[in-house]
């Protein structure tokens, strides 16, 4: 059976390529002509105006002024939320004092709340941005890479590798040299290991195709999936650890500090400035490798590049907040109809709205059950799907 | 210079779909590229441009071998126009013609104005001025073709190589097209289905059939009676037009060239 398969695989392999291309575009075209279908009468000029207004210039820096505005609100917001009131001047004394490592303030607040809004609660308002902002740039990455606007940071497999690398840590307590830091390089480990099997077998055939990848993604997270599951339900190693890898495995910002704040920001921000100096190149890749080879693109270099820092950059991410989904796939959409595809105008506004929708979901996750915390893997689901399926239904993609 | 091929084979699934392709297309010449649907035209013009990996010393550009440029070299050298490009997401057809200019730019240098004004000259060229902040997508098949032609140009490559520029075109822009393209002082080498419209514009002519060069020479030379019936498998009337002073093909589908004869007695 198995042999018979593979043979005949082999004869087809070129019918088959080119059977999925067709498929492909036949998905973009029925895409498209949704579109322009369910696009009301109504909402087409509102809607079009918008977009005229924001693809000027000054309308674009309007909307990233508009984004940083609302981040400051909700970062003051997330700050003061919580089991202990903190008013809003003392927050905003203590930050400032904190920030500038001089007491311009008076102190008078307890030792306790500077603790609690400074050490805690802080990390954990710029931790959740910069998880969001890095999910989404890896995000329009992916997107950029597959030429698929449905992909997501995820779509290699690196969260599943990345699951099965935390929970090895966490039940089966791997990796004890690194002490507290266990999780985060056991998910760290899982993600290379993840992207080395996809990048393994999307290459296997010489030129990596779009589709390739795609689906040496399905078949990465597949396996690993199945290793993390076989993790958590072979051994019974008491619900409490199972527990814990579960909560990972949704999501959560609980685990921020400073010291793995400082870790992920300086991770973000190295890859954030090497992707933008390929916007360009970036830009040409959305066309199609062929038809950007053609036009001068070293498509192999630039592809290796995006591989690598969305790697590195999910694999950080993840191994410190678990697998938040949905944010790396709905920002860049959100994104792309307001400003278009053009990546130098895309990525930042990208990295502003990633941060700003993460904090908000991690507030959210916060207050609705309180005291007790959800994972923000849930809210950002929960959000992020129907918000989803609405942006499809209406079409919002000029 | 121009464009030189040599030997050049390509298997694809165990199947020989070229079969020792040589050629010449001499610099400044209009060169069309005919022969029937499968028999490896698209093939050898991917070969030439690098979307397939052809052997070493098999194909040059300009008297450089293709395998030792890199694709920045080569856009410089060659521009495409492939059949179709099915686009994911939306692009201004300005910024999808300032595409072409890539190859022409510095790593983080920003857009030349002069740049701009080139893409906006193309543009008007093929008919399409006033469309530079439209939505590539939101374009018709026709439209869609003659962006694609104005990004090719602005690469100012000396060559350019197109796989059936004129598919899916209403007359008016099947000759648009054409008239654009032979106004430019460059080697042109085209597949071209239509043969009247290779008669009308190509220099020489380049048959194939099943993966082999067949014939090669002037349309007076390619373009008649015996080769449409052997290569193409359909009847047809061979004249000189009148008013162009070029081969004129009429397809007579079920009538072979003897039978006609002896109708014609």
């Amino acid at each position: 059976m198995e042999v018979k398969k593979s043979k005949q695989e082999h004869v087809q392999e070129g019918a088959q390529d080119r059977r999925q291309e067709r498929v492909q575009d036949r998905t973009q075209e029925s895409a498209q002509d949704r579109r322009q279908e369910s696009a009301g009468p109504a909402q087409e000029p509102v809607q079009a105006h918008l977009q005229d207004c924001i693809r000027s210039r000054a309308g674009y820096g309007l909307l990233l002024a508009a984004i940083c505005v609302l981040i400051l609100l909700a970062a003051f917001f997330s700050v003061s939320v919580g089991a202990v009131d903190v008013d809003p001047a003392s927050i905003f004394k203590i930050i400032v004092d904190r920030a500038l490592g001089k007491e311009i303030f008076a102190r008078a607040w307890e030792e306790r709340t500077e603790t609690i809004i400074w050490s805690i609660r802080f990390p954990r308002v710029i931790m959740a941005f910069i998880v969001g902002a890095g999910l989404s740039v890896c995000g329009v990455l992916m997107q950029a890479l597959t030429k698929n606007p449905l992909a997501d940071p995820y779509v290699l497999g690196i969260s599943s590798g990345a699951s099965t690398g935390a929970v090895c840590a966490i039940i089966l307590g791997w990796f004890p040299f690194m002490g507290g830091y266990a999780t985060i390089f056991g998910a760290t480990l899982g993600a290379v290991l993840a992207i080395l099997l996809s990048m393994g077998i999307a290459t296997a055939r010489g030129r990596i195709t779009s589709s390739q990848l795609v689906l040496a993604g399905i078949a990465t997270s597949a396996l690993f999936s199945a290793l993390t599951n076989l993790v958590i339900y072979g051994c019974h190693t008491g619900s409490d650890k199972t527990k814990t890898a579960q909560y990972w495995m949704i999501g959560s910002l609980s685990g921020a500090d400073w010291g793995t704040t400082r870790y992920v920001a300086v991770v973000f921000v190295v890859a954030l400035l090497i992707v933008l100096l390929f916007v360009r190149d970036l830009d040409v890749l959305l066309l199609g490798d062929d038809v950007a080879e053609s036009l001068g693109v070293e498509t192999g270099r630039i592809k290796g590049v995006i591989v690598l820092l969305a790697t590195l950059l999910t694999g950080v991410v993840v191994s410190v907040s678990g697998v938040i989904g949905f944010i790396g796939l709905v920002v860049p959409h959100m994104v792309r109809a307001l400003v278009g595809s053009k990546h130098l105008r895309l990525l930042p506004a990208t990295v502003l709205a990633g941060g700003l929708a993460t904090m908000l979901a991690d507030v959210v996750s916060r207050v609705v059950m309180a005291p007790e915390e959800l994972p923000i893997g849930i809210i950002a689901a929960l959000i992020g799907a129907p918000f989803f399926l609405y942006l499809i239904k209406t079409g919002k993609r000029r | 210079m121009g464009l030189q091929v040599k030997g050049l084979d390509h298997h694809m699934g165990g199947a020989k779909i070229l079969d020792q392709v040589s050629l010449t297309v001499e610099e400044g010449q209009f060169v069309g590229l005919i022969g029937p649907n499968g028999c490896g035209k698209t093939t050898l013009l991917k070969n030439i441009y690098k979307a397939y990996k052809p052997r070493r010393e098999a194909v040059f550009i300009g008297g450089k071998d293709v395998t030792d440029l890199s694709a920045r070299e080569m856009a410089r050298e060659i521009a495409v126009m492939a059949q179709e490009n099915p686009v994911g997401f939306d692009v201004e057809v300005l910024d999808m013609v300032l595409f072409g200019r890539y190859a022409h730019r510095r790593f983080l240098e920003g857009t030349k104005k002069a740049d701009v004004e080139l893409c906006r000259s193309f543009l008007r060229e093929v008919g399409l001025e006033g469309y530079e902040q439209r939505s590539y997508l939101s374009l018709s098949g026709g439209e869609k073709q003659r962006v694609l032609l104005a990004r090719a140009l602005v690469q100012e490559s000396k060559l350019i190589v197109l796989d059936e520029p004129t598919n899916h075109l209403d007359v008016r822009f099947q000759y648009q097209i054409m008239e654009t393209l032979k106004k430019q002082k460059i080697t042109v080498f085209a597949s071209i289905h239509d043969l009247n419209i290779a008669a009308m514009y190509c220099d020489r002519m380049i048959l194939m059939d099943r993966g082999r060069i067949v014939r090669n020479g002037t349309p007076e030379e390619v373009i008649t009676e015996e080769m449409i019936g052997a290569v193409f498998k359909v009847g047809a009337q061979v004249t000189v037009n009148p008013v162009t002073g070029k081969r004129q093909v009429y397809y007579l589908p079920g009538i072979h060239a003897k039978d006609r004869c002896e109708k014609e007695r």
